[in-house]
């Protein structure tokens, strides 16, 4: 039996002067006193006819240890007497199921709106069955922060899983709707966010973590991507996948006019960051500064894809480099070494110490590439003569010299139709010819 | 034991492909009916890579019967004359024609299908007279190079088939057995030196040796067939070793696969290679009788199948040696397809025996088979 009612019951027995006729109030100053008197009164009650719900079954009233009135009608069936009748959708809430309206509803009147006692904020109401956990995140959903449960749900029936007033996405679309405008001029849609659910990232209640996600990031993430997993443990991590931001410091997560749902154009993204000579310690290159204005940029970066080279999740490699490359000044090339930079450039150019083929650096068929580069005592990297980014020289040739200590070493540098020269601070002059080759003399090395 | 055991495996493939030649005419192949005698490879239920298309030996496969003739040998009028191919080694194809060397019959025999011409060579007589042709190259500018074994000796031919020149006696101790034009080089094979000669294409100087084995175990070794691929990267076939080895224009040996024997892959006698525009590697064997076909990508070989294994009514080889492969004539030879085969390349090999002296073959694949000669390697897929 309903507690509300047992105690209605209770009050009806004590107060027989519910019993008169209906013309005549059963609250008077002696009798059924509690009876209304709040904000928001049943309408039956507001008028004082009692009759509707209330039938005398003795006509004794009040009669001493036993009641003379009854219900109406039992349960739910003495509500729908005035109420249309719920239980036409898939879902019921288990009170309306139950027929136990006054579980949520006070009969005579609440505080509230709908008989409800707990007023607009329905926390304590709602709570009473079920787990407060969930609502008690440290990030809570802004309906549920003001107890505005019935916002999403519907607390009588619906055709939608846990009572929602339409599809999750609908649902969610009826406050979001800054959202949905937006969302229809993206090129690239998340998956969950054109399919749905939007509970696939989101805890539509309350979360341990910003944006209501179910996760922090990237483990939301990670969840259906899982094939970063491997990435994001690799020995060079990227940092801002470990800050709270997460995946979000790169990747607009729902919605974006570019690739790879970047917040952005790619380059745009990483030079978000890298624009700066004091990000880390000791600060990174400042990227940006070193693009801008120059003549000639290498091609991936003329492209705009940082990632041609550099892996943005994470990387065994040196800088987040996609394969190998030395970190060192100087590095002996051996096969492996060098495949960053031959995944893309002549893959036999550092195999043989003389071509015609693999490059027009040598002097007739000597490689100077294969000079420099697989000399076993100091074979020197592809950086001290070349900038990775871009440079004002052809070839992307340093024209300001690669950082040796606290000297910028020249290399002054010259192309000719059939060679060209370098002067240096490595080496005295040379000049070098593909057709006519240069006889040098003992300062060969 | 494994010799054996690829022994029977061959056998009883080569069984199997007698029994597909039949099935075909049976059943089809592809879920639609091929005509009779359509004889695929590989056998179903592989969906067709390769199709027999025909064969040529004489001027009548050309001409027809009642076909025109040829002033060019004969110098006879009214009446028909039936030239045929004796005992060949080498073919090329350029620009639609098909070049055949007939070592025996001391003729280069030029093939025009399209315009159903089939000649002899116009300069082969006087100093431009051939004695043992086994290969023969163009140059882009119509140029026709032919090796002479006999003669020990490179005959030059303009386009129209006058003889202009020839070299190569002074080359010392070398036996020249292919050759291939490339830009403004002439590449030739030297199988006694086991080296690729350089001569200038216009004066036919020797600019410089490469691919000399310099002890190595990875060098040449009797070598005997070379192409080279649009890339620019040779392919050497080697008698000694079997294998066939990959070398650039500088003569850097860059990989090789194959080796002697008889499993799959294996090479007993390789002779004649071609590269197609696709980079697929063809190779044809005298002892397997067959011609396999190879991937060779990061240095990484890869057996894609294998035709012409003996013991069908027709389609099988007979002593293959040379090979070409061209996208020339592809609509031309269309008709010769099965229906719903869709040619993709055209493969010409000779048989040094046997009645198909010229046997012609097309790679492609029936129409809606989505699968492709090559996997995707991993590489592929992760870009």
């Amino acid at each position: 039996m309903n507690v509300r009612f047992a105690g209605l019951l209770l009050v009806m027995t004590i107060f027989p002067c519910v019993a008169q006729a209906a013309d005549v109030s059963c609250k008077t100053a002696e009798c059924h006193t509690s009876i209304g008197g709040t904000q928001n009164m049943h309408e039956p009650v507001k008028e004082g006819d009692c009759s509707g719900c209330h039938k005398q079954t003795n006509p004794l009233h009040p009669l001493k240890g036993a009641k003379s009135f009854a219900m109406t009608a039992q349960g739910a069936a003495l509500c729908y007497q005035c109420h249309d009748a719920f239980g036409k959708k898939k879902v019921l809430h288990p009170p309306v199921k139950d027929g136990e309206c006054a579980y949520c509803h006070k009969p005579h009147g609440g505080v509230g709106p709908f008989l409800l006692e707990g007023g607009d904020d329905q926390t304590a109401l709602c709570m009473g069955c079920h787990d407060a956990a969930p609502f008690k995140q440290k990030v809570k959903h802004g309906p549920v922060a003001v107890g505005a449960c019935t916002k999403c749900h519907n607390p009588h029936e619906s055709n939608e899983k846990a009572l929602l007033r339409g599809p999750v996405w609908e649902s969610c679309l009826k406050c979001h709707a800054d959202f949905l405008k937006s969302l229809k001029g993206a090129a690239f849609i998340h998956p969950p966010v054109k399919d749905g659910p939007c509970t696939s990232c989101h805890n539509p209640h309350g979360s341990a973590v910003p944006q209501l996600l179910k996760k922090k990031m990237p483990d939301v993430c990670l969840e259906c991507h899982p094939g970063l997993a491997k990435k994001l443990t690799a020995k060079v991590p990227h940092k801002p996948l470990q800050d709270e931001g997460g995946c979000g410091n790169c990747h607009s997560t729902h919605f974006s006019k570019s690739k790879g749902l970047l917040a952005g154009e790619e380059k745009d993204v990483c030079l978000g960051c890298h624009d700066t000579d004091k990000l880390g310690k000791p600060p990174l290159r400042n990227i940006k500064k070193e693009i801008e204005g120059k003549k000639f940029l290498h091609g991936p970066i003329e492209m705009g894809e940082c990632k041609a080279c550099h892996s943005p999740h994470g990387s065994d490699y040196f800088r987040l480099l996609n394969k190998s490359y030395p970190a060192d000044l100087y590095a002996p090339y051996k096969e492996g070494l060098y495949d960053l930079c031959l995944e893309c450039h002549e893959k036999n150019l550092l195999k043989f110490a003389e071509t015609t083929i693999y490059t027009n650096f040598r002097n007739g068929k000597r490689n100077l590439h294969f000079v420099h580069v697989v000399d076993k005592r100091k074979g020197r990297t592809c950086r001290v003569c070349h900038e990775a980014h871009a440079s004002s020289g052809e070839k992307l040739i340093s024209k300001e010299g690669v950082q040796f200590g606290e000297w910028k070493i020249p290399l002054n540098f010259k192309i000719t139709p059939t060679g060209g020269s370098c002067a240096p601070g490595c080496h005295r002059a040379f000049k070098y010819d593909r057709d006519k080759p240069e006889t040098y003399g003992a300062e060969t090395k | 034991m494994k010799i054996i055991r690829f022994a029977k495996l061959r056998k009883s493939i080569g069984v199997s492909l007698f029994g597909m030649a039949f099935a075909s005419c049976l059943a089809g192949c592809a879920g639609k009916a091929a005509p009779p005698g359509t004889v695929f490879f590989p056998p179903p239920p592989n969906k067709p890579k390769v199709q027999f298309l025909t064969s040529i030996a004489d001027s009548t496969d050309v001409e027809g019967k009642q076909g025109g003739f040829s002033l060019v040998v004969t110098g006879k009028e009214g009446e028909q004359s039936i030239r045929s191919i004796s005992k060949a080694y080498g073919v090329a194809v350029s620009k639609g024609k098909i070049y055949v060397c007939d070592t025996s019959g001391g003729q280069l025999v030029i093939i025009d299908p399209v315009n159903k011409k089939f000649d002899y060579l116009k300069g082969n007589y006087g100093d431009g007279k051939l004695k043992k042709p086994v290969n023969v190259a163009l140059d882009d500018d119509g140029n026709i190079y032919v090796v002479d074994t006999m003669r020990k000796e490179v005959l030059v031919y303009d386009s129209m088939g006058n003889y202009l020149k020839s070299f190569g006696k002074e080359l010392e101790k070398a036996k020249p057995v292919d050759i291939v034009a490339y830009k403004n080089r002439l590449y030739l094979l030297d199988i006694f030196q086991g080296d690729i000669k350089v001569l200038d294409r216009r004066t036919g100087r020797l600019l410089t040796t490469i691919g000399k084995d310099e002890g190595s175990s990875k060098g040449l070794r009797m070598p005997v067939n070379f192409t080279i691929d649009k890339a620019g990267f040779m392919y050497v076939t080697n008698a000694g070793n079997g294998k066939v080895i990959k070398l650039d224009l500088d003569g850097h040996i860059l990989g090789s696969f194959g080796k002697l024997g008889d499993g799959f892959g294996d090479f007993t006698r390789p002779k004649g290679v071609a590269v197609d525009d696709t980079g697929l590697i063809y190779v044809a064997d005298g002892g397997h009788q067959n011609v396999q076909l190879f991937s060779f990508v990061d240095n990484k070989s890869r057996l894609l199948m294998f035709f012409g294994d003996p013991g069908l009514p027709v389609g099988s080889m007979n002593l293959p040696a040379g090979i070409a492969v061209s996208k020339d004539n592809l609509a031309y030879f269309q008709k010769f397809a099965a229906p719903d085969f869709e040619l993709e390349q055209v493969i010409y090999v000779i048989n040094q025996y046997g009645p198909a002296k010229l046997a012609i073959y097309g790679l492609g694949k029936m129409k809606g088979d989505t699968t492709e000669m090559v996997a995707p390697t991993s590489a592929d897929k992760s870009k």
